[in-house]
């Protein structure tokens, strides 16, 4: 029988999301922070035979040295299979070797963009922007060629909007039929959102954005209560299962023993 | 089109009339930073995030000081905020025109605050890439081509951001993006080892610091250890880095502290933090701890091997005793 942790945090329930949505055996190109937990947990749990690709060269590997604190850490290349630079590793996702990428972003909007380059006005604004942020990275690389991609972030309002100031790594664009395709786009785009607050899919047609469950202790109302934007919601949404004692256990004991990813507060 | 660092043409010009003859190039941090790296140069800047980044030359560069700077590279941390911290500090000593990249900030150890006051004052011109695309403009400049097609991130206001272009690919009819080559007047990069003649051996993953030595118009090393050629010769197919892309060799060991080495250290992760405080306090208004920051490690150290001096022993010891050990030694480690 499950035994389900008594208590824990929205980050900690997020973490195990993203683990949870990682099938076997298929191939990840993980981003930088929370993807690097949620990865090195499926890996210790329901998914030993992932294989994970990091940017800077890695592929392949087994996280069994600690959890990396960048994708260019040498903890990446651990029992790593093939092991180049980044230029190899975009290649493998532009030639269509890459199941799902898995990224975070500062901000999303309804069809699945994400900015992480800056806040303010673009591009009138681009020059002296009211927030600075660090940039794409790979995760525009990733969102595009990827053959779909998981997102991962915290559930704020101030993070899902209806307009981002940025386009960094595109989703479904405006949600109009083909427009990945005609943007020369390879990739079929976002799969899940998996948030503090729910697990997120997108409508078949529409490509808009859907709750497909809640988790524990949030309910419909609380989740759009902390989106920017109205969401979809699934006819069969149902409510996450919570985290398992072991789950919490490996994040704290196995993973994250230092909080590098796990601690940091997440401001409501 | 404007081209920063070399155009192709240039490029190409520049390496026929080059010395690409097999010699002894082992110099100084001092030597080697007077002799290629100019007032006005691109620097490519090797490593990713803070991995291998070249902190002994940009200590250098700092110390002699630089101006009207583009600093071209994938993903970095350490070396551009060092640098960018320098020309918060002191403008007249240290000043970067126009940065060319894709990441600028720690990862785990969070958002670079000198990039943002720099930023979002207007005080340096800002080109977004994606890490592909930086990656990518390197390798066209490695491979003698002016543009490499790509096909991300095609649609993103990154494409509307920067030089690239978008076309109807004449064999398939499809849109292709048209990223162009980046061929920087100096390249700085840290290694694990290299011989006397500049052939360089990387270990774990190469990041782009192949191809941004051989698109670059000089390329300056510094390395963990100098190996005689012979364990060059005896197998070639290590070396990663050909001797005729280099100019200047120098033995830096720690030369990437506080950033980590694979292989050799893990982060210097009291230091990281020390410094990431000290910058965030700048941009809140408060200089003293970053000046003192400058002053303590860079600008009174008398070289690199000072600066390392300077750093407490058992920093230096856990850095090494982190990396490249199983997690129960790890965690041995971590209990002491």
């Amino acid at each position: 029988m499950a035994c389900h942790a008594e208590s824990f945090t929205p980050q900690e329930m997020l973490i195990v999301a993203g683990a949870r949505q990682l099938e076997d055996e298929k191939v990840v190109f993980v981003g930088t922070g929370l993807p690097m937990v949620s990865i090195t947990l499926a890996q210790l749990t329901h998914a030993p035979g992932i294989i994970p690709v990091f940017e800077a060269g890695a592929v392949g590997s087994s996280l069994i040295r600690g959890l990396p604190l960048s994708v260019g850490d040498s903890r990446t290349t651990c029992k790593a299979d093939y092991l180049q630079g980044l230029n190899a590793a975009f290649e493998l996702t532009q030639r269509g070797f890459i199941d799902y990428g898995f990224i975070g972003g500062a901000e999303i909007d309804p069809y699945g963009n994400l900015n992480s380059t800056m806040i303010g006005d673009f591009p009138v604004g681009y020059r002296k922007p009211g927030v600075r942020l660090p940039g794409s990275g790979g995760a525009g690389d990733m969102a595009c060629s990827c053959t779909q991609t998981l997102i991962i972030m915290a559930h704020e309002p101030r993070r899902f909007r209806r307009r981002l100031s940025y386009y960094t790594s595109m989703g479904y664009f405006d949600g109009s039929p083909d427009a990945r395709k005609k943007a020369g786009l390879q990739g079929k785009g976002p799969y899940r959102v998996i948030t503090t607050k729910a697990l997120m899919g997108f409508d078949e047609e529409t490509k808009y954005m859907k709750i497909l469950a809640t988790m524990p202790g949030e309910t419909v109302e609380s989740v759009q209560e902390a989106t920017g934007f109205e969401l979809m919601v699934d006819p069969d949404a149902y409510e996450y299962e919570p985290p398992l004692k072991e789950e919490i256990r490996l994040i704290h004991e196995a993973i994250d023993t230092q909080g590098y990813f796990v601690k940091r507060e997440i401001k409501q | 089109m404007y081209w920063t660092g070399l155009s192709p043409d240039e490029a190409r010009e520049s390496l026929a009339n080059k010395d690409k003859s097999k010699k002894d190039k082992r110099m100084t941090l001092s030597q080697a930073v007077r002799s290629f790296v100019s007032d006005g140069a691109n620097i490519g800047i090797g490593g990713f995030v803070n991995s291998r980044q070249p902190l002994a030359l940009v200590h250098e560069v700092i110390r002699q000081g630089r101006k009207d700077l583009i600093l071209s590279f994938q993903s970095a941390g350490l070396a551009p905020e060092l640098l960018a911290g320098a020309m918060a500090l002191f403008p007249d000593r240290l000043h970067i025109r126009r940065l060319e990249f894709a990441y600028f900030a720690h990862e785990y150890a969070g958002i670079s605050p000198i990039f943002r006051y720099l930023a979002e004052n207007g005080m340096v011109a800002v080109e977004d890439w994606s890490n592909y695309n930086m990656s990518a403009r390197f390798k066209a400049g490695a491979m003698g081509l002016p543009f490499l097609p790509v096909r991300s991130p095609l649609g993103s206001d990154i494409m509307k951001s920067n030089r690239s272009r978008t076309m109807e690919c004449p064999f398939t009819g499809r849109t292709i993006g048209l990223i162009p080559a980046s061929h920087p007047n100096v390249a700085l990069i840290h290694v694990q080892e290299a011989d006397m003649y500049g052939n360089c051996r990387i270990k774990g993953q190469t990041f782009t610091c192949p191809e941004i030595a051989m698109a670059s118009q000089h390329t300056v090393i510094t390395c963990e250890k100098l190996v005689e050629h012979e364990v060059v010769t005896a197998a070639p197919a290590r070396t990663s880095i050909p001797f005729f892309a280099v100019d200047a060799v120098v033995e830096v060991p720690f030369g990437a502290f506080p950033a980590m080495c694979h292989d050799c250290y893990y982060f210097g992760q009291g230091h990281i933090a020390m410094l990431r405080q000290a910058a965030e306090e700048f941009r809140k208004g408060n200089k003293a701890g970053l000046e003192s920051y400058y002053d303590k490690f860079i600008l009174s150290a008398k070289d690199f091997d000072d600066y390392i001096g300077r750093i407490p022993y058992k920093e230096l010891k856990l850095a090494r005793q982190m990396e490249s050990r199983s997690l129960e030694l790890q965690k041995f480690v971590e209990s002491c």
